[in-house]
């Protein structure tokens, strides 16, 4: 791979219509497979700090386990109360059955 | 209403009128918590603070009503809210800071956040947990956030004062204060925006009223005060004029020093220690100030919760905050206006060190509600006078009257039933 992609994990390893935390060059980074599209974001809530993987995944939006506040996974934005703070979302690709995902 | 109770108390006000004050009010446990649910939860409002305490979005202060915990909070629109410090999960009393600036409240047993109107925004794994894929445990599919808020309470603020009222139907503000009553307000509190100077508090082991008869007793400042008298801040003789709202609830005692000077030969309460000199008379450098139109000492208590001192150029409210019949705690919010000169700062901060816990004048305060309250326990079955200035309740254009108290009480018979 050229530029700055990094390689994270199979493409197999992220459950399908669900979400997956991993650690990518020290950032908690959460993965997410919607019809096999590959998401990616911060991992970390805005707002309780929880783990967004430990959340649910419904309509494009992770639902934080703490205060369900909702994210859209493509774009980080901050969807719901009580989020006031968006996470970020980052450029994936697929190559060779790994995910590939880019800081920029 | 029957209690487990052997031995049931009826507490009966034996006299005709209101010049003799049962002991038992002061020390019967029962007739406090009663008290507690109608004079401070139900159909009255009760102070809570200054807008100048919270001046931001976020900013709030925890304080009480009565004997619940509340929290004044400023939100982002700017708008004053208080609600009760009690998670709507478990109960807890879960803030614990005195003051603090916030984006929302959370509950640290279980993180249950609230925002600052208090509403519930979330709770941890109401969804439950993710095992293997599948949720496991969390809140029913019924459960609604908006069903479990906090407990909010209506809330007026007028000159930067904040009043809350746990009663949704309680009267407006300025119906409860009265006409008489409001025109002291708002010559206090007339628009400008207030300055914080700072605190005192002290517990005082003593019935929470015994503070509100305090101030409602010009009796005692020329005999009990000596400082007062000393120096010439306090005269029998002064202009003076005691006023109530229709009820007989709340007070003024209004009075307007002389010229100054020590003419002796006026008053019935001498100045008995004349050679006597403060070591820094900037104690007493008074200035007078355009908005007091008159009177040098305008002393209100806005029952039941509140005092509002004007004493020449130290203003400050005074929080009385019960805590079971026999003490109370004592709030001083000591305050300026935004066009204060600092001269005119250091002065009120200078004038300050008469009132509060150490005050020149106030300890003597503290310390005679104490005595009190140890001479009502050793005989809960006798009784007070309060018979200077006759039986009745009527306003009167001097100090040498007890009838601010037997107003009082004749108001609390009223709402107590007894």
């Amino acid at each position: 791979m050229s530029d700055n992609w990094i390689e994270t994990i199979s493409i197999d390893d992220v459950p399908e219509d669900d979400v997956i935390g991993v650690t990518v060059n020290g950032h908690q980074i959460a993965l997410y497979k919607v019809e096999d599209e590959i998401f990616a974001t911060d991992n970390v809530c805005t707002h309780g700090h929880a783990l967004l993987s430990d959340g649910f995944l419904e309509d494009g939006e992770i639902e934080c386990p703490l205060h369900q506040g909702r994210f859209c996974i493509k774009t980080g934005k901050a969807m719901s109360e009580p989020l006031t703070e968006d996470i970020k979302a980052y450029a994936t690709r697929m190559e060779d059955g790994q995910v590939f995902l880019k800081f920029r | 209403m029957s209690h487990e109770n052997p031995i049931p108390m009826t507490p009966v006000w034996e006299h005709e009128d209101t010049s003799r004050i049962p002991f038992w009010a002061y020390t019967d446990e029962d007739i406090h918590k009663q008290e507690l649910e109608k004079l401070f939860y139900k159909k009255h409002w009760c102070y809570v603070g200054l807008e100048a305490e919270i001046p931001q979005p976020g900013d709030f202060k925890r304080t009480v009503i009565g004997e619940r915990s509340v929290i004044m909070v400023r939100h982002e629109d700017n708008s004053i809210y208080v609600v009760e410090n009690v998670c709507a999960h478990r109960g807890m009393r879960f803030c614990r800071e005195k003051h603090g600036h916030v984006k929302s409240f959370t509950c640290p047993y279980h993180q249950w956040n609230y925002d600052l109107e208090g509403k519930l925004q979330g709770v941890p794994f109401r969804r439950g947990v993710k095992q293997d894929g599948k949720a496991k445990g969390g809140m029913p599919k019924d459960f609604k956030t908006s069903d479990h808020g906090l407990t909010k309470l209506l809330v007026a603020t007028r000159g930067g004062v904040v009043f809350a009222s746990f009663d949704h139907d309680v009267e407006s503000f300025e119906d409860f204060l009265g006409p008489t009553m409001l025109s002291y307000f708002d010559r206090m509190f007339n628009g400008r925006k207030l300055t914080l100077l700072g605190y005192n508090k002290q517990r005082i082991p003593g019935n929470w009223k015994l503070m509100q008869e305090n101030i409602k007793d010009p009796y005692h400042p020329g005999l009990l005060h000596t400082w007062f008298v000393t120096f010439g801040l306090w005269r029998a003789d002064n202009r003076s004029e005691l006023k109530m709202d229709e009820h007989f609830r709340h007070a003024a005692m209004i009075s307007t020093r002389g010229s100054g000077g020590k003419d002796t030969q006026t008053t019935n309460v001498s100045s008995f220690k004349e050679s006597m000199q403060l070591n820094d008379p900037s104690f007493l450098d008074v200035e007078v100030e355009p908005w007091w139109d008159g009177p040098t000492a305008v002393m209100m208590t806005l029952f039941p919760s509140v005092i509002l001192q004007q004493q020449v150029n130290s203003v400050s409210t005074r929080h009385i905050q019960p805590n079971g019949h026999g003490s109370f705690d004592f709030v001083w919010t000591h305050f300026g206006y935004e066009d204060d000169t600092p001269d005119m700062t250091e002065r009120r901060l200078r004038q300050a060190n008469l009132f509060g816990p150490a005050g020149f004048v106030s300890a003597d305060d503290g310390e005679v509600i104490e005595f009190s309250q140890q001479g009502f326990e050793q005989k809960p079955f006798h009784r007070s006078l309060a018979e200077l200035g006759g039986k009745e309740i009527e306003e009167t254009d001097h100090m040498v009257s007890e009838t601010l108290i037997r107003g009082m009480y004749a108001y609390w018979r009223k709402v107590m039933g007894v």
